[in-house]
């Protein structure tokens, strides 16, 4: 059993009450004084250093929530030893930038546009996160966290989460997260999947591959119980998402099997059930469309339990991909985890699983006030975490071979995620399926996604963090 | 090339295709270029890139030194693939994103070749996962492998031992093989005098000197690059 307050609290809380997030981009600008500075954020007596936020509240909820991850030249910057650094694994080490081509990050999401601070990647060595339920507690936090002169602070991200849990694109999110075996789950996440086990999220333990173990970096004390984040700037274009949906359903609506994909009179109930304003059948198309490309109504209905019309009294979380589920093969939701589905390789069902924490950033879309002439649209994103013990094995293993290659089913082998990927326009396509057992081919799917900045962290345990800070040569 | 080529031009040109010429070249020459001009090794396998054609149909070529150096320790290894061959099947079956693997000795050698879809450590995990004792087996005889086995509880050193082991493709093109040099040195200009590409480059003799085997090219296809199970699937196989 471990010990929840040996961890850091965003491994497995979501830290819901507190929607105002951000992130901080830190450089040792002391070794020494970033020791002390390790030693007195988890010291739980030193007021002037923000207190790291374990995942044992006890009695007393923190106002605020703190959390912190490592880079690979931060562990270095902070004197790691040497025998220790050669332990972490090869994707840490390398870094996030040089691992572009298996994360798609390349044309307009290659690192070599990404802007400060991530342009200079070496230099990134602490992220720390500041979690508050007021925006001017953010403030307050950030200026304790740099009162000392220990850390240098390279730049900022700072997002909030919607009413509703809604993000950008529309869609209802945080609406699942794994859970883990012999982890008691601090806000009982809904999962409709097996416990996962407790490898899955943190070193030193058993992993969801079968008798396969992650190497812990040595001494024990500084692996264990750590895990690694894939920290993502993920810019949206929610406008070309929306006009993107309206080509979608003209074309649709054009089309001779256009009543198989929305029988007359259903627009109705798919317009009341969402709801959607000004309903008609192009509207309802246009959140078919949608539907598919997520694998859920953008009010979270899964696709596998309720292709028609949403349905908000399913279980959300609680579905699996059988031979006869009408979850698109290709939908964002089912390449990123295809469950219990059939996958060409076998022993990955299940092994991929990740915890996400994501926040919106810059303001939401407001559609009937966009296109003004002349007028930019503000940048806007989601500020992504994709947390898990093997970077290689879970993130970057979904993101090359599934998000980006399809390679687990042989019917969309050789396309891109149709939200999240790497599209180009006069290639993309997507297989919208009919109830027939045919597809509409949707094509011309541009990147709605880009990548502006990111880092692999390593998130160590509180006993790893008073480790850091007790190093001496 | 101009039309008035002198005497001492043809001279010139003949140099390299003396016998004075090669001794001079193979035993002072490239020894003397090594040391003034270290190169590293490139990486082995297949270059990275993100079009879907170039990551399906991937070449892996293991050369493995067997321990044993001796008709008995080839007879080990040849044994060794014999034992596990239902397993190996029973691997390639439920990993799912293999076409073809191949053992093979060559003198004091094992190898194994494969072409697998998707990324390199992916199809060297799933293969752990599912068939890691004929892993165990087949690198316990190797020079080296007794610090990555068991493969399961050293699945990244195991998965880095291999791509230490699998060979540099060398590009179809020169200008691609020294943008893969510069890309290892982080240089950003090509040196003009030592890269001139209408001369056997330096930079390939260096690193045909520090990587004696190397795969040529990244193997050639007759037809577009399919996954096994869309080959699978258009055959009726399942999949």
């Amino acid at each position: 059993m471990v010990d929840l307050s040996d961890l850091q609290g965003n491994v497995l809380r979501g830290y819901k009450d507190r929607p105002y997030v951000r992130y901080l981009i830190l450089e040792v600008a002391d070794r020494n004084a970033a020791r002390r500075w390790l030693a007195a954020a988890i010291s739980g007596r030193d007021q002037e250093v923000p207190q790291i936020t374990s995942g044992d509240w006890g009695k007393a909820k923190p106002q605020t929530c703190f959390n912190i991850g490592l880079t690979y030249e931060g562990l270095r910057a902070l004197g790691t030893p040497d025998s220790s650094l050669g332990m972490f694994p090869n994707e840490f080490i390398e870094g996030m930038t040089a691992r572009a081509v298996k994360l798609g990050d390349v044309g307009a999401s290659a690192p070599e546009t990404w802007p400060a601070p991530f342009n200079e990647p070496d230099r990134i060595h602490l992220i720390a996160t500041i979690y508050a339920e007021k925006i001017e507690q953010l403030d307050q936090v950030q200026q304790h966290a740099l009162d000392r002169n220990a850390l240098t602070l390279l730049g900022t991200r700072e997002g909030y989460n919607f009413n509703g849990d809604f993000v950008h694109f529309g869609y209802r999110d945080n609406i699942m997260q794994p859970r883990f075996e012999g982890i008691h789950d601090p806000e009982r996440h809904a999962d409709g999947q097996p416990l996962a086990p407790l490898g899955t999220v943190l070193l030193g333990h058993k992993t969801n591959l079968e008798g396969l173990f992650w190497r812990v970096p040595q001494p024990e004390v500084l692996g264990h119980n750590g895990t690694f984040n894939a920290f993502r700037v993920l810019k949206q274009d929610v406008a070309g998402f929306e006009n993107y949906l309206d080509q979608a359903a003209t074309d649709l609506l054009a089309h001779p099997k256009v009543d198989e994909v929305l029988p007359p009179g259903t627009e109705t109930d798919i317009c009341q059930a969402l709801p959607v304003e000004s309903p008609s059948r192009h509207a309802a198309l246009r959140e078919i469309v949608a539907a598919n490309l997520c694998g859920r109504w953008r009010d979270g209905t899964p696709l596998a339990l309720s292709a028609d019309v949403p349905d908000r009294n399913v279980d959300r979380a609680k579905f699996d991909y059988d031979e006869n589920s009408r979850c698109p093969y290709g939908a964002h939701i089912r390449r990123c985890n295809p469950r219990g589905g059939q996958i060409v390789q076998r022993v990955a069902n299940n092994s991929r699983r990740l915890i996400r924490r994501g926040v919106p950033y810059g303001p939401a879309y407001e559609r009937d006030k966009a296109g003004d002439a002349g007028k930019a649209e503000p940048e806007r994103g989601l500020l992504g975490n994709f947390i898990g013990a093997s970077l290689g094995a879970q993130f970057e293993a979904m993101s090359c071979d599934w998000l980006n290659l399809g390679l687990q089913d042989p019917r969309i082998t050789g396309s891109n995620d149709p939200i999240t990927g790497t599209n180009d326009p006069d290639t993309s396509w997507f297989d919208l399926p009919l109830k027939s057992g045919g597809t509409i081919r949707l094509r011309g799917l541009p990147e709605f996604v880009n990548t502006r900045g990111g880092a692999y962290t390593f998130l160590p345990s509180l006993p790893a963090i008073r480790y850091l800070g007790s190093l001496t040569t | 090339m101009p039309d008035n080529v002198g005497v001492m031009d043809r001279f010139v040109d003949r140099l390299p295709e003396t016998a004075f010429f090669k001794f001079v070249a193979a035993r002072i020459l490239v020894p003397f270029w090594a040391w003034w001009t270290p190169v590293k090794p490139l990486p082995g396998g297949p270059h990275p890139s993100f079009q879907h054609g170039d990551n399906v149909q991937c070449m892996m070529n293991l050369i493995m030194p067997l321990k044993d150096k001796s008709p008995v320790g080839r007879a080990h290894a040849a044994m060794a693939i014999a034992q596990h061959k239902d397993a190996i099947f029973a691997g390639l079956n439920n990993v799912g994103t293999v076409h073809f693997a191949r053992f093979v000795i060559v003198g004091d050698n094992i190898c194994m070749f494969s072409v697998y879809d998707g990324d390199f450590t992916n199809y060297i995990r799933d293969f752990i996962a599912t068939i890691g004792e004929v892993f165990d087996a087949v690198v316990g005889l190797v020079e080296g492998g007794e610090e990555i086995t068991p493969c399961e509880k050293n699945v990244e050193a195991f998965i880095q031992w291999v791509h230490e082991h699998d060979l540099y493709q060398v590009p179809d093109t020169p200008t691609d093989f020294l943008r893969d040099q510069e890309r290892l040195n982080g240089d950003k200009a090509v040196a003009p005098v030592n890269d001139d590409l209408t001369l056997l480059p330096r930079k390939m003799v260096l690193q045909l000197r520090a990587n004696a085997n190397v795969s040529l090219g990244s193997g050639y296809r007759a037809y577009p690059g399919y996954s096994v199970a869309q080959v699978r699937k258009q055959l009726g196989l399942g999949w």
